[in-house]
């Protein structure tokens, strides 16, 4: 396979009629191979239509070059055939006349019944010959468009561009046409490059989906590979076990682009105030049971009274959107699981390692395994049982969904699957999914089961889609949770407001821990802000009279506040670590003893604490130990690691986190 | 004949077309409203006639008076000179008006086109199409007169500089709006000039150029009153006018009116179904 088109450092800038440029895009690099399907997608306006343009020949860059077969693009040309999305037949021209007139226009040399023999056969290609006759305006949208496509066929392009060629049809007509389209490039080896909103659409027909970023300046923001094998159907694609990460990671894509957006049409200034550095936050969370604290804060006003005067809470769909948003400075801090600073600050998240500093642990415990109906319908109750079902289906792929690789469900199920006899990366695949995606993965047995905090185990529970196997209680009762986090440079240069935000949420968390305020609190959580589902969904405890199935187990005990529950423990996190090390997330660092000072804010906890008049909860906890028995000795992360029956070949290397740096705003 | 009770079970399409008095009182809607809007003006018309108010004629006095009655069922005479019946005088207006409004056309699509495809020559000389666009006919017969010395010449170019202004301007807008799809149609398909100017921008700009041709037809029509009215001793509807008023023949002048606005109808009719024919599908 060679590259048909290559497309190198392109740019492109629009005079504006004001005077100055608009860049619209920079430095654009791709390759397309022969017979390959891309798809551009964006939101509006990111350039992708340009791109197309460029690459057609239609509009010149004025950085870079376009090469089509090593020459560069300078004019438009039949053998980039365009498919517009307004179809652009001429009105006044027959459907076959349409036809005709790129026909004739392009293949000069052969003669009259050579070329109408082409326009037949493709005329037959696209199911028209029965309208040859008629007018474009005589047809619907759907048949126009076919003309169209096989108007840019009929001349035998080298690279065939559509425009959303499907943009303007009615559901059904662009799903037969898509079908159509799929059939034809299969049949024709085609090369094509697709511009789309649609997201199923892309994932439907191409082999790469390039997602571009928003402008001004839009760049590739990734490229994803579709495994799908071809010929493909539309059923056999939607239950293709890529199809929904696919799916999801190019949603995840643009709605991140569209909350950078937001993000930079407000105006952000720092707003200096009460002796604080910032008064104006933006934190994120993710719409769980846990996020608690973070909603009764805001709500009974903890905030503010604490001097933090304007708050926002920025709903992420999953945790990939917080860690985003930390990385590119777009939240102040947020809560996240237990298991993510030392991640960040590891370099877990595939960029540069970023210092992350934890000063409170938000919440303990709230976590289960839950395992699909159908799993219990053959007799599946207990790990054992699961262990010998899997050996028994060993053919079928076994998915379990997880929230996020440093997550505490992530660490805690694969611990669990490990001391169990079940390789928690041969026997089973462990995939990510945001929280809201589980319920609809596992109602439709694309997933075995998944570990999560509450609502979502309940919610599958009360529903009968799942079964409870197993619950955190029972793996290591008392775990960390949900931490605050936040940048080290944000938190050097924010010290008051960090301690202040700190402050705000302890006091939630003791609001949270009273009993007498869950049920308030569930109603709170069911706001279409946070949660967005019925308040009796949500609970912060078992409860007497809960079903059968699942009383056994664990009930969510939440822990929100109490002694030594919300300091930030040195050696949980270092736990943390030798699990991330295990499962070869991250290497070991060799420094950990310098990366747990920097990520746990025991100085900012202390003085939140104090300040409170709370000093009984800084108490250190005891030792850790798992439902195993096993010992974890904090002098000894290394030995500990190497002691586990089971873990991957991980490695152990300095991370280089640099001296600690305050923002250089 | 009489409808049988029998008929009512026929679909009631089959008897408006049988009985012709069932269609025209199923469609007064549609015929009843202007002639009683005629009627009415009529009717005023000649009541303020009768009653003395106006001095102009009543309109049965058309009818009643020799000499227009003469003119009315006698359109073919001929007697020679200028005395000519209404039929000889609307042709010779007529032929003036093809004359200068075929230059108007042919010259006006050209240029229309051009200005259209440039938008450099546009920006020259818009405003100086919209400036001369403003000016009246009246106001072009005396230069006609005195750059061309000659009755008929001079008509004829009062009516070209008349009917040229919408057809220039319609065609560059025509060209001007050709839809970029189509534009880009031919440039993905590397057409060569003439091919886009017979397959793309012709066909596209045509319900334009035909807007202009319309507007014009009328323009053109009414300003060969204003060539003809001062330019003596020409046969023409537009001086029989004249004659008449100096010869105080009110009866003819108001037959003429008459005459002139029922072929500027007629006309206008006539370019609506050339077009409707020529850039059907659209």
């Amino acid at each position: 396979m060679t590259a048909l088109v290559d497309v190198q450092n392109v740019e492109k800038n629009f005079p504006l009629s004001g005077g100055g440029n608009y860049l619209a895009l920079k430095g654009i690099d791709l390759e397309i191979r022969k017979g390959e399907f891309i798809s551009l997608i964006g939101h509006s306006g990111c350039g992708k239509s340009t791109l197309l343009n460029m690459i057609a020949g239609l509009d010149l860059p004025t950085g870079g070059t376009v090469l089509l077969e090593g020459e560069a693009v300078k004019r438009p040309g039949p053998d980039k055939m365009v498919v517009f999305q307004n179809y652009s037949l001429l009105p006044w021209l027959t459907v076959r006349q349409n036809i005709a007139l790129a026909v004739d226009e392009v293949m000069p040399d052969l003669d009259r019944s050579e070329r109408d023999s082409v326009i037949e056969e493709h005329l037959e290609m696209v199911g028209l010959t029965p309208a040859a006759s008629k007018l474009p305006a005589q047809l619907s949208g759907g048949m126009r468009q076919r003309v169209s496509i096989a108007r840019a066929l009929a001349i035998k392009p080298k690279l065939l561009l559509l425009d959303e060629p499907f943009g303007a049809l009615d559901a059904l007509t662009r799903g037969n046409l898509q079908e159509k389209l799929m059939q034809i490039c299969n049949e024709h080896e085609l090369t094509a490059v697709m511009v789309t909103h649609d997201v199923d659409e892309a994932v439907l027909l191409s082999d790469r989906i390039v997602m571009l970023t928003n402008g001004p300046g839009s760049k590739i923001g990734g490229i994803l590979e579709v495994d799908i094998p071809r010929p493909r159907a539309r059923l056999t694609v939607v239950h293709h076990p890529s199809y929904y990460s696919l799916r999801s990671e190019i949603i995840y894509f643009l709605n991140r682009q569209k909350r950078v957006k937001q993000w930079q049409a407000r105006p952000h200034k720092v707003l200096p105030r009460h002796g604080l550095e910032k008064v104006n936050l933006d934190l994120g969370f993710i719409p769980l049971a846990a996020c608690a604290p973070m909603a009764v804060a805001e709500a009974k006003g903890f905030f503010a009274k604490h001097g933090l005067d304007d708050v926002q809470l920025v709903r992420e769909t999953s945790w990939r959107g917080v860690v985003d948003g930390l990385v590119d400075n777009t939240l102040d801090a947020a809560m996240m699981p237990s298991g993510m600073p030392t991640w960040m600050t590891a370099g877990g998240h595939g960029g540069p390692p970023l210092p992350i500093v934890s000063a409170l642990t938000i919440s303990r415990n709230g976590n289960e395994v839950t395992l699909a109906k159908r799993l219990a319908e053959q007799g599946v109750s207990t790990v054992e049982d699961y262990r010998a079902w899997l050996g028994s289906h060993e053919r079928e792929p076994h998915r379990i969904g997880i929230v996020h690789p440093a997550s505490m469900h992530n660490l805690l199920l694969r611990y669990w699957l490990a001391a169990n006899g079940i390789d928690p990366d041969k026997d089973v695949h462990l995939q990510t999914l945001p929280p809201a995606q589980m319920l609809a993965d596992l109602k439709d047995g694309s997933i075995d089961g998944y570990c999560i905090g509450e609502p979502w185990n309940f919610r599958a529970a009360s529903s009968g889609h799942g079964v409870p196997i197993v619950g955190d209680l029972e793996i290591w009762s008392g775990h960390p949770g949900k931490v605050l986090g936040a940048r080290e440079d944000w938190a050097l240069a924010y010290p008051n407001t960090h301690i202040a935000l700190t402050k705000a949420l302890l006091e939630a968390c003791r609001y949270c821990a009273d009993p007498a305020h869950w049920q308030e609190m569930g109603e709170l959580l069911s706001d279409r802000r946070y949660l967005g589902i019925k308040a009796d969904l949500i609970r912060f405890s078992g409860q007497p009279g809960d079903s059968n199935a699942f009383a056994p187990h664990g009930e969510p005990h939440h822990l929100f506040f109490g002694a030594g529950l919300n300091r930030p423990s040195r050696s949980e996190h270092l736990w943390i670590l030798t699990q991330l090390a295990r499962w070869a997330e991250i290497p070991f660092p060799r420094n950990y003893v310098e990366i747990l000072e920097r990520v746990c804010s025991v100085g900012v906890f202390s003085t939140a604490a104090r300040e409170l008049g709370l000093e009984d909860v800084s108490y250190q906890r005891s030792g850790i130990e798992l439902f195993d028995g096993r010992p974890f000795n904090p002098e000894d992360p290394i030995g500990y690691l190497n002691e586990v029956s089971l873990h991957r070949d991980f490695s152990i290397a300095e991370i280089p986190i640099g001296q600690p740096r305050t923002i250089s705003a | 004949m009489v409808t049988s009770p029998n008929d009512g079970l026929s679909s009631p399409r089959k008897t408006s077309a049988i009985n012709p008095l069932t269609w025209l009182l199923r469609n007064q809607g549609n015929w009843l409203p202007p002639l009683l809007g005629i009627g009415g003006f009529l009717l005023i018309w000649q009541l303020t006639s009768a009653f003395g108010v106006t001095r102009l004629p009543s309109p049965s006095s058309l009818f009643t008076e020799e000499r227009t009655r003469i003119l009315i069922f006698y359109p073919f005479f001929d007697r020679g000179g200028l005395d000519k019946g209404l039929f000889w005088q609307t042709f010779a207006s007529l032929g003036r008006v093809a004359q200068g409004y075929t230059i108007a056309a042919l010259v006006g699509i050209a240029v229309g086109i051009t200005v259209g495809l440039k938008p450099t020559l546009n920006r020259a000389f818009d405003p100086l199409f919209q400036f001369l666009r403003m000016v009246a006919p009246l106001a072009w017969v005396p230069i006609a007169l005195v750059v061309f010395q000659k009755n008929q010449p001079a008509a004829i170019f009062v009516i070209f500089i008349t009917a040229v202004w919408p057809i220039l301007i319609n065609t560059a807008e025509g060209v001007r709006q050709i839809p970029q799809d189509y534009r880009n149609v031919a440039l993905v398909l590397q057409m060569s000039k003439g091919r886009f100017f017979s397959k793309v921008l012709i066909p596209s700009a045509l319900p334009y150029i035909f807007t202009g041709l319309r507007i014009s037809i009328g323009l053109a029509w009414l300003a060969i009153i204003a060539a003809e009215i001062v330019m003596p001793g020409t046969v023409g509807i537009g001086f029989f006018i004249w004659d008449a008023y100096q010869q105080n023949y009110v009866g003819e002048i108001v037959l003429g009116v008459i005459w002139i606005g029922a072929i500027g109808l007629i006309l206008d009719r006539l370019m609506v179904w050339l077009q409707t024919r020529i850039a059907a599908g659209q």
